[in-house]
């Protein structure tokens, strides 16, 4: 792996007047990784992702890009990089593979060639002559990602590339990005998906309110986390949080019934106990993946928890 | 399938073809190209000025209250003086505004600005593309409309000699050339005009306002310039240079208006274009 890091950011700081959107974030890929910067809305993803593009300039902090800054390479600092940011935009006007053209005029021109297989990687090939303004969303989610190859990246960012998507399209977007890296491409993909990262990535920054609350790997992530959460509906729910609780179970009311969490065992030993005590069971399902859960613990907890703590909470009993 | 991508281990990143302003102007050029819009513009300015000349050429009462508007039956070179002293007031700034108003806050609209500035392209290069594009449009509208109301004037009404401004008879060769040259005193204001459509356009980030913005100015400009007791002011308007090809219809010519109008006219042009780059420049791009 080559010592130049594909993202070097150091302490980068944007605030818009009162609104601190990114707060001294450091988030370091690299290269060949797959990278997640994950965070719910309004979380600094995309204006981190934005000034890593140069289109916003940041308050202070330091960032490299493949080794270049902006400050000192200018548009240089692009070179190898290449993604889209939020939902990729294009002339409505022109078809696909005029906009594509377009495009690749901007970095210097590309072979009609390698436009038909960019076009192929994205399966667009048979639309390419249609123009833009009748694609569907997921469309031109992934004529931004051809967009993307065509400048033969080594860093490819991905800004929620599968956000809009049908279901359907949100398994090719995925496929896709995961093709990709198999590929040796430095991939940094953005979401607010716990469930898309931990498919896709193999590190991640977690953000929250414009600071990083977890960076690290999935793999140590998973390790954090806490038990399954299960949504249990019963006829009784009082009585079913009293024998979750004799098993050992975390049992909280929520407005569909209830929310265990514990060791899966114990939840299947738990709907023996209702079936004994009579108690119907009206539906049981699995609320939210461990990472999922510690996702929300991280991004919904108060700015004044120390994370470290809420990590130490998070972790398997 | 298969994908060529670079793999991680490539020691060096592949150095990218930087294209030059040139390549970023034909690719603005292509895009403009492509707008059912400029074309629209341009058919405008070649067609409107021919049923102008018709309709006003078939009436029986000429505009008399307008310079040159009594004579457009007495001689073909009269009309076009007329159209251009009336296209001052309006149609001139707002053929300037409808690509260049519209040219930057275009990205805004479409989202594209994220597009194009994530390729190999600085801002620098991206803004005096379509800086270029707007100002070439523009000369050729401004070509393509004098010429079609000259040679539209001729051909209807006739190639009979002008009088001038202070009743002296201009021969039908030299009249050719006054007119001529008459259209080509707009060139500056006009694109002093397109400078301001431009600055709205960066500023507003709204086609809509970049548009309809220099036609509004314009014709407050119009309306300040006949507020007596503020002649100093007027000479700063940029609606001003358009009314300096007077001096050329004279007995004995004057060119201070002329100089004047270049002075004008460049002054807006450096400060509405100077106030748009750094504009630009230093914009974050947060939306679009």
């Amino acid at each position: 792996m080559s010592e130049v890091l594909a993202v070097d950011a150091v302490d980068l700081t944007k605030t818009y007047g009162p609104l601190r959107a990114v707060d001294r974030i450091t988030v370091q890929v690299a290269q060949g990784e797959v990278y997640g910067i994950l965070g719910p809305n309004g979380a600094g993803k995309t204006t981190f992702l934005r000034m890593l593009f140069g289109l916003i300039r940041p308050d202070s902090g330091t960032l490299r890009v493949l080794g270049r800054t902006w400050p000192r390479d200018g548009i240089r600092a692009l070179q190898g990089v290449a993604g889209f940011i939020e939902s990729p935009k294009f002339y409505p006007g022109l078809t696909g593979r005029r906009n594509l053209q377009l495009l690749a005029g901007l970095d210097g021109g590309v072979p009609a060639a390698r436009l038909d297989e960019v076009l192929d990687v994205v399966d667009l090939g048979a639309r390419q002559r249609d123009k833009v303004g009748g694609y569907s969303f997921g469309m031109r989610q992934r004529l931004g990602v051809a967009a993307s190859l065509l400048r033969d990246p080594r860093l490819l960012v991905l800004d929620e590339p599968a956000n809009g998507l049908d279901p359907a399209g949100i398994r090719d977007m995925r496929a896709l990005v995961k093709r990709l890296a198999t590929s040796g491409l430095t991939v940094l993909l953005s979401s607010h998906d716990m469930g898309e990262v931990e498919q896709i990535c193999d590190d991640v920054t977690i953000m929250n309110t414009g600071s990083v609350v977890y960076h690290g790997s999935i793999t140590a992530l998973r390790e954090r986390a806490p038990q399954q959460a299960h949504e249990l509906t019963t006829t009784n729910d009082d009585r079913a949080a009293v024998l979750a609780a004799s098993r050992g179970l975390e049992a909280t009311r929520i407005d569909a019934g209830l929310a265990v969490r514990g060791a899966q065992d114990e939840i299947d030993a738990l709907v023996g106990d209702l079936v004994a005590d009579g108690i119907a069971l009206r539906g049981l399902s699995r609320r939210e993946t461990p990472l999922e859960a510690l996702f929300f613990m991280l991004t919904e907890a108060s700015p004044d928890t120390p994370t470290r703590d809420l990590l130490t909470a998070g972790a398997p009993r | 399938m298969t994908l060529t991508t670079r793999s991680a281990s490539t020691p060096d990143v592949r150095v990218m073809r930087r294209p030059g302003t040139a390549t970023v102007l034909r690719w603005e050029l292509t895009k403009l190209a492509a707008q059912a819009r400029s074309r629209a513009v341009l058919l405008v300015a070649l067609i409107a000025p021919i049923a102008v000349v018709l309709v006003l050429n078939g009436q029986e009462q000429p505009p008399s209250d307008t310079i040159y508007g009594r004579h457009i039956h007495t001689s073909g070179y009269a009309m076009p003086l007329l159209m251009l002293a009336f296209a001052a007031q309006w149609v001139l700034p707002l053929l300037a505004a409808v690509v260049a108003g519209d040219i930057f806050a275009n990205e805004d609209q479409h989202g594209t600005w994220k597009t194009i500035l994530t390729r190999s392209v600085s801002r620098s290069q991206v803004f005096w593309a379509k800086t270029l594009t707007a100002i070439l449009f523009n000369l050729t509208v401004l070509i393509v409309f004098a010429a079609s109301t000259i040679a539209a004037s001729a051909l209807i009404i006739g190639t009979q000699p002008l009088t001038g401004l202070t009743g002296q008879l201009i021969a039908s060769g030299t009249a050719l050339r006054l007119v001529l040259a008459a259209w080509a005193t707009a060139v500056a204001p006009m694109i002093g005009f397109t400078a301001l459509a431009l600055l709205l356009s960066v500023k507003t980030r709204n086609p809509s306002l970049g548009v309809a913005a220099p036609v509004v100015l314009g014709f407050v400009m119009q309306l300040l310039s006949s507020i007596s007791g503020i002649d100093l002011f007027r000479r700063f308007l940029l609606t001003t240079p358009f009314e300096s090809w007077h001096g050329l219809f004279t007995q004995h010519h004057f060119y201070g208006p002329l100089i004047a109008g270049l002075i004008v006219s460049a002054g807006w042009t450096v400060v509405c274009l100077a106030i748009a780059y750094f504009s630009l420049r230093r914009r974050d791009i947060t939306g679009g």
